[in-house]
């Protein structure tokens, strides 16, 4: 059975773009636009990884990151944050609110998420 | 003990703002290849990009190399560059790049010869390896 990723990105455009990236590795996308509703989703149907945004209405992909591996119903779930944000204080922010890893959106974001999705055990 | 380098050998010239993005995709290769995990790859990446941008934010260009390093049964990841743009900083702006720096890695020196070199050394320890 494929594998399914909840995608938490307030962008519809960039929201599919990722989605097809997924999908064409054979993952499964659910999409949540922010990040309470980000939250719900993962607590009511956890996924096998979250990726992230970081910039998002309400609630930041930092906050989701930690309430995530917070609970217990999600705290074992990799996520993977991919973000504009490409700071060095950005990326500290980001690890070390349990991201397990932290991919800016730049000309390599795809090559970085697709070796990540494998180190991570998710495609083979 | 005596440290000695190893591969892989990696180098990036940063001349403008495009070449941080590749220096931040080079350091995760490098650490890729050593076995780090994905998390300190983006940290690693971090480290080499802030490196980068103090390079450019200093006026300057300049060569950032990327080897393995090894010391006893120990293998980690060392940054290197020539820093002759160093002297053009200020000593508050030399050790707020140093703490910076200090947050990512293990190891921050700035060694004062000519030219001076800042190096950084980011240590491959069992919680940071990739999980087979």
């Amino acid at each position: 059975m494929a594998l399914e990723v909840l995608l938490v990105e307030d962008s519809k455009t960039q929201a599919h773009q990722i989605r097809e990236t997924l999908e064409s590795v054979g993952l499964v996308v659910r999409v949540a636009y922010d990040g309470p509703d980000g939250i719900r989703e993962a607590v009511n149907a956890p996924p096998a990884l979250v990726v992230l945004d970081v910039k998002l209405p309400t609630m930041d992909g930092y906050q989701v990151c930690r309430r995530l591996k917070m609970h217990p119903a999600t705290r074992n779930i990799p996520i993977i944050m991919l973000t504009e944000k490409t700071s060095a204080e950005a990326t500290m922010t980001g690890l070390n609110a349990g991201a397990d890893d932290y991919i800016p959106k730049d000309i390599f974001a795809t090559e970085h998420l697709i070796t990540s999705l494998q180190e991570l055990g998710l495609l083979e | 003990m005596t440290r000695m380098n190893m591969p892989p050998v990696l180098s990036v010239d940063i001349e403008d703002t495009m070449d941080i993005m590749i220096a931040r995709d080079t350091a995760r290769r490098a650490a890729g290849l050593l076995g780090f995990s994905t998390s300190c790859k983006a940290q690693l990446a971090a480290a080499v990009a802030a490196l980068a941008e103090v390079i450019l934010k200093a006026g300057a260009e300049g060569t950032i190399h990327m080897n393995g390093v090894r010391n006893g049964s120990k293998i980690g990841l060392q940054i290197s560059c020539e820093a002759g743009w160093l002297h053009a900083m200020s000593s508050h702006a030399v050790e707020e790049m140093h703490g910076k720096l200090s947050k990512m890695v293990d190891e921050v020196e700035v060694v004062d010869q000519n030219p001076p070199t800042v190096s950084l050394v980011f240590w491959l320890l069992p919680p940071r390896q990739v999980k087979e």
